[in-house]
């Protein structure tokens, strides 16, 4: 009764911890689409903008990694 | 002058399908079974191999004979490099002109961001991308995460005789202490913390030392921030709390390269080990070749926060920028 209430417990903490995702989701689209519209403006700034895009994508995109470890962790390791 | 060849993926394309719909009668033959799923990288041989004093115990874990592999082909595409610039051709082909193409891109990228210091950074930038994207495109070799030896384990499954001495697993949980799971004799490197850890050292420790080659010991000013402090207090104990905040960020730059590329290659491979047994056809392609696109950009986007963060450190802390 008991170990099945923890494990219980862990599957909620793991769904919990993905919460997190929803801020890196709203950054990223953010971050494309001040990019997008740059690049809509000014063409010729093409590859500048997207390299400092994918660059802008991996740092909100790491928020999400972090809460996807934590879930990990709960799931597989604790 | 030479001819153009025609585009092969043409045909290939098609042996790719084909293998597709095989997977149809291949799921028949050997069901997939989900894997036993670890964080940290599983031990081949239970015993530790020899000692390390304080550091504890050195295992033999699934991730090291990968790493070894990883360094053969970067050692085998050096060695085709160098045979290439020996016969002295103006164009080099195949391997050496795939690579020529990679680093004049590289540097140009490192040309663009750090200027006059693209030389001293430009090494680390291209050994660490050129490591990762190996390491990260090594998973979709066949044999990989599937071939190992058997444990006995609590929650195992069934085992089915194929020939001689090789056994295969069976879908299905088999009846208790009879079970058997498999630790494979290949883990993708990504997927282990000590690579990602030891790589944002490198990272880290080496942004610093290119801070104080290129500044000397004024790089530390950044850190610890008195320069203002007479001039205008204020600002100055500002300038100082900024500067605290920056000696933070070293740290949790070292958090963020180590759990960024672990996160994704680890999420990667519990994805394909569920989607495998959910629905073993079609769906896993597509889930492959999502998994070695965040592989290729994963890598990218090591090499190039390593090549931004150092190229921010050989620049000074705009104050002199001003006169």
């Amino acid at each position: 009764m008991e170990g099945d209430i923890v494990l219980a417990a862990k599957f909620i903490g793991a769904g919990l911890a993905m919460i997190g995702a929803l801020g890196a989701g709203i950054g990223i689209g953010l971050s494309v689409q001040g990019a997008l519209q740059g690049m809509a403006r000014n063409p010729d700034a093409y590859g500048n903008l997207l390299t400092n895009m994918i660059l802008g994508i991996a740092f909100s995109e790491a928020i999400a990694i972090y809460c996807l470890v934590i879930a990990f962790l709960m799931l597989f390791v604790l | 002058m030479e001819t153009t060849r025609k585009w092969r993926w043409g045909k290939n394309r098609w042996i790719v399908l084909l293998l597709i719909i095989l997977s149809v009668f291949a799921i028949n033959i050997a069901a997939p079974v989900q894997p036993h799923i670890q964080v940290a990288p599983e031990k081949i041989i239970e015993e530790p191999l020899f000692n390390l004093g304080p550091l504890g115990d050195f295992y033999l874990v699934n991730t090291l004979p990968t790493l070894i592999i990883v360094d053969l082909i970067i050692i085998a595409i050096a060695f085709a490099v160098r045979q290439s610039l020996r016969k002295g051709d103006l164009v080099p082909r195949g391997i050496a002109g795939a690579m020529e193409g990679l680093i004049e891109v590289l540097y140009n990228l490192t040309e663009s961001a750090a200027g006059k210091h693209a030389r001293r950074i430009f090494p680390w930038f291209a050994t660490i991308l050129i490591l990762v994207l190996v390491a990260n495109l090594m998973k979709v070799l066949p044999g990989m995460e599937t071939v190992g030896v058997m444990h006995h384990y609590d929650h195992g499954h069934p085992i089915q005789n194929l020939f001689g001495n090789f056994y295969t697993l069976l879908p299905g949980e088999a009846e208790h202490g009879d079970g058997y799971i498999l630790t494979p004799f290949f883990r993708a490197v990504s997927t282990d913390l000590n690579f990602t850890l030891a790589l944002a050292l490198i990272s880290v420790f080496m942004t610093q030392v290119i801070g104080v080659q290129t500044q000397g010991l004024r790089y530390f000013t950044k850190f610890i921030n008195f320069t203002t402090m007479f001039k205008k207090p204020f600002f100055g104990f500002m300038d100082f709390l900024v500067g605290l905040l920056e000696l933070i960020s070293e740290f949790a730059k070292i958090l963020s390269f180590t759990f960024r590329l672990f996160g994704v290659m680890f999420s990667g491979f519990v994805l394909v080990a569920l989607v495998i047994t959910l629905v073993p056809i079609f769906v896993p392609s597509m889930i492959y070749m999502f998994e070695v696109f965040m592989g290729v950009i994963q890598a990218f986007v090591f090499g190039m926060l390593t090549m931004v963060f150092m190229s921010m450190a050989t620049r000074g802390h705009g104050e002199e920028e001003h006169h």
